[in-house]
C-alpha cells in the first residue's frame, strides 16, 4: 500500500508543484476492470479527498484512459455531473498500472443500497429526470469535439448498423447455436429502424450501479469507459433494461422512477425523443447484455479469464433471455 | 448405481457447506467468489432434478414445431437454421415459434433463476 501512496503522492506533487502526502487509502470499489480507491492528499496544509480509478494492466482498457479522462472533462464543462479529474496517468510504472485521479464524490452507488436510499428519501423520479438532464447536456455538445481516441461507426456506418453488425458477430461466436437469442437478432433486423439524424457522444453505461446519489439527488456519473460516438437514444435506453432495476421492476427506469419525469426532463432539456429507436435499443441492449454473459462463460472455458465469477454467467444466459422474449412478444402472442 | 445420498443430495449438502460455513471463515474478494459458488452448487442440485424432464419437454416441442425428429440438439440447430433466414413467418408460426421459446426459457428459469419469469413486461 505504501507504494501506492508514495507513487500518488510523488505524482500529484509534480502535477501540483508543491510536496503532497497521502494517507487514508480506502479501497471503495474493485470491479474485475478496474479498483477505485480513496485517499486524503494534502498540500500546502490543504487536505483534499481524491479518487484514484487504477487499470491493472493498459491491455484491458476499452477506451485509452487519456480519452475517458477528456471526454469525462469535456462533458463536465457542458454541465454533466460528472466527479472533476485532476489529470490522468498513463504510464504503468507510477503505481502499476494507468490510472486517473478524480474528485471523492460520497453517496451511494451499490445498486440495492441507491435503491433503499431512493425509497427513504422519495426521490427516484428527480435523480431519474436528473440523468436525462444530464444526458440531454451530453448529447448537445458537438461531437467534433469529442477526443480522437473515443470509438465511432465506420465512414458511412451509422451505430444502428453498426450494433446490429457487433451482435451478428457475438451471435456467431457462441459455443452452442441459443435459438433465442438468435430470435432477438431476427426481430431487430426486422424491425431496423433508420439511422439516427444527429450522431452524438454517448457514454452507453449510465444506469443504477453506475450513479452516485444521495438524499438531495444525483452527485455524479461514473464508469466513462464505454464512451462513443452514436445514438443517443441508445443512452436513454440502456438505464430502462430490467437488469438494472435489481427486482424493483414496476420502475422502469433503473427501479427508481417511472418514464414519464425522465422522458419528459430529457425533452425539457432540448433532447429530441423517439420512441421507436428507444424501443429497440432496449431489446438491442438486453440480447447484447446476453451475449456478453455467454461471452464470459466462454473466456473462462478458453482460459482467458479463468474464475467461478465468469463460469458463473453461462448460467445467467436464461435471464436475458427471457427478458428478450418478453420485449418481443409478437402481435396475438402472450406470455401466460 | 451409487448408494444415497443423490447427487442432487450432495450439490444441496455442498451449498449448505458454502453458505453456512466457508462464506463466514473467508474473507475479502474469496467471499464473493464462495457466494457465487454456492449459488452454482444450487443451481446445479436444481438441474440434477429437473433437466431430464426439460430436455425431454424442449425436444417435443421442437419436433411439433418443426414437423421433424431428432435429437435435442440438432432439433436446436434446426431451428437455429430457419431462424437465420429471414423470410418471415406467417403469424400462426411467429405465435408458435415466440411461444415455444418461452416456454423453453421458462424451463432453464426453473433452474437456474427460480422467479425471474415472474415479471413479463420486459
Amino acid at each position: 500500500m505504501s507504494t501506492l501512496a508514495d507513487g500518488l503522492a510523488r505524482w500529484l506533487g509534480e502535477r501540483w508543484g508543491t510536496t503532497v502526502t497521502v494517507a487514508g487509502l480506502d479501497q471503495s470499489s474493485a470491479g474485475a476492470r478496474r479498483t477505485n480507491i480513496g485517499f486524503d492528499a494534502t498540500a500546502d496544509g490543504v487536505t483534499r479527498r481524491l479518487a484514484a480509478t487504477i487499470l491493472p494492466t493498459a491491455d484491458i482498457q476499452l477506451i485509452d484512459l487519456g480519452a475517458e479522462a477528456d471526454v469525462r472533462t469535456l462533458a463536465q464543462a457542458n454541465g454533466v455531473i460528472t466527479p472533476f479529474i485532476h489529470g490522468a496517468c498513463l504510464d504503468p510504472s507510477v503505481i502499476g498500472g494507468p490510472f486517473f485521479v478524480s474528485d471523492f464524490v460520497t453517496g451511494e452507488s451499490v445498486p440495492r443500497r441507491v435503491l433503499r436510499l431512493v425509497e427513504q428519501a422519495g426521490n427516484g423520479e428527480r435523480i431519474a429526470a436528473q440523468i436525462a438532464d444530464a444526458l440531454a447536456r451530453l448529447h448537445a455538445v458537438d461531437p467534433a469535439l469529442a477526443p480522437a481516441g473515443l470509438p465511432r461507426p465506420a465512414d458511412g456506418v451509422g451505430p444502428i448498423s453498426t450494433a446490429l453488425g457487433g451482435v451478428r458477430d457475438s451471435i456467431g461466436l457462441l459455443l452452442q447455436p441459443e435459438p433465442a437469442l438468435l430470435y432477438g437478432l431476427r426481430w431487430l433486423e426486422a424491425n431496423r429502424p433508420d439511422e439516427p439524424a444527429r450522431r452524438t457522444i454517448v457514454h452507453s453505461d449510465v444506469r443504477t450501479g453506475n450513479v452516485i446519489v444521495a438524499p438531495d439527488g444525483l452527485r455524479a456519473i461514473l464508469d466513462w469507459e464505454t464512451a462513443k460516438i452514436g445514438d443517443p437514444m441508445e443512452d436513454l435506453a440502456w438505464p430502462c433494461l430490467r437488469m438494472w432495476r435489481f427486482r424493483n421492476d414496476h420502475l422502469l427506469v433503473g427501479g427508481i422512477s417511472r418514464i414519464e419525469p425522465y422522458r419528459d426532463a430529457y425533452l425539457a432539456a432540448g433532447g429530441a425523443w423517439d420512441q421507436d429507436r428507444f424501443e429497440w435499443w432496449r431489446v438491442l441492449g438486453t440480447l447484447r447484455w446476453g451475449l456478453g454473459l455467454a461471452n464470459q462463460a466462454a473466456q473462462h472455458l478458453d482460459g482467458r479469464f479463468r474464475t467461478i465469477v465468469m463460469a458463473a454467467s453461462g448460467r445467467r444466459v436464461s435471464e436475458l433471455t427471457w427478458d428478450l422474449l418478453c420485449l418481443i412478444t409478437p402481435p396475438g402472442g402472450r406470455i401466460d | 448405481m451409487q448408494y444415497r445420498p443423490t447427487a442432487a443430495e450432495l450439490l444441496a449438502d455442498i451449498a449448505d457447506l458454502l453458505d453456512d460455513e466457508v462464506l463466514e471463515a473467508v474473507g475479502g474478494p474469496l467471499q464473493h467468489k464462495v457466494r457465487v459458488a454456492g449459488n452454482l452448487a444450487r443451481i446445479l442440485e436444481r438441474e440434477v432434478r429437473l433437466a431430464p424432464g426439460a430436455d425431454a419437454a424442449e425436444a417435443e416441442r421442437l419436433r411439433a414445431l418443426l414437423g421433424r425428429d431428432g435429437t435435442l440438439a440438432e432439433l436446436r440447430a434446426a431451428l437455429a437454421i430457419r431462424l437465420g433466414d429471414p423470410t418471415p413467418f406467417d403469424a400462426d408460426t411467429e405465435r408458435a415459434v415466440h411461444a415455444a421459446l418461452v416456454a423453453t426459457t421458462r424451463a432453464d428459469l426453473a433452474i437456474a433463476k427460480p422467479g425471474h419469469d415472474d415479471w413479463s413486461r420486459g
